[in-house]
């Protein structure tokens, strides 16, 4: 996923805020996994600019399907 | 209906329920557990053993862990008490299977794997800060925001 994530993150730059997180670093990215109750990774946490959860992704996804969610919350 | 009948309806209805009761509140089956299990095995005094590397445990782990990377899960396990319930989990729970295939294979009777890991696991966390952390907040930069949460394997 990551030439997709990057390839993104350059073209919503200043639209939407990449925020990556190794799931198994330390205590806080494991809370903040568990606040959104993840299970498995890869996931995608999508919230819009009020920090609302608009939707969740897990497992291997495409650049078209994430292109669909990151254009929805603009 | 005769009084018997209902004798024996009665005592029907005893035995299910009885039975019910044992199997919501017995030990979990050996294999794939959830949280909830994990408490009631660390109750009946399993071993609880992360086996993702010593920098991950040291990261976070479960409260009462105790690490063993995968890698030496075979030797240090061979001085263990093959009788007492061990709980293995990992980051998201394919090395935890692959250490309970190992376990089973020499012998022990009770190996359960915490299904989804640690990423899933919503009970008390040590390590890090040191911190029991059950929520995080989350602030945005007035931007919407994607996470994207992975491993490094």
């Amino acid at each position: 996923m990551e030439p997709v994530v990057d390839r993104l993150r350059t073209e919503y730059e200043g639209v939407v805020e990449f925020r990556l997180v190794n799931a198994e670093t330390d205590a806080e990215s494991q809370a903040l996994a568990t606040r959104f109750g993840l299970q498995y990774v890869p996931s995608f946490v999508f919230l819009d600019s009020d920090g609302t959860q608009r939707d969740l992704v897990v497992g291997e996804v495409s650049e078209e399907d994430l292109r669909a969610v990151l254009d929805s919350l603009q | 209906m005769s009084r018997a009948k209902w004798i024996l309806l009665a005592a029907g209805v005893v035995v299910i329920a009885a039975a019910a009761i044992a199997l919501s509140s017995g030990s979990p089956q050996p294999g794939l557990v959830g949280n909830r299990d994990v408490e009631k095995l660390r109750a009946e005094g399993a071993r609880i053993v992360d086996v993702r590397t010593a920098a991950e445990f040291t990261g976070a782990h479960i409260e009462g862990a105790e690490n063993v990377p995968l890698s030496d899960i075979a030797a240090v396990a061979s001085s263990w008490d093959r009788s007492i319930p061990v709980v293995l989990y990992c980051a998201v729970g394919d090395w935890s299977d692959t250490a309970a295939e190992i376990l089973t294979s020499m012998g022990f009777e009770r190996v359960y794997d915490l299904g989804g890991g640690i990423v899933q696991w919503d009970g008390a966390l040590a390590g890090g800060a040191g911190a029991t952390v059950a929520s995080a907040d989350v602030e945005t930069n007035g931007m919407p925001v994607m996470y994207e949460f992975y491993t490094d394997w």
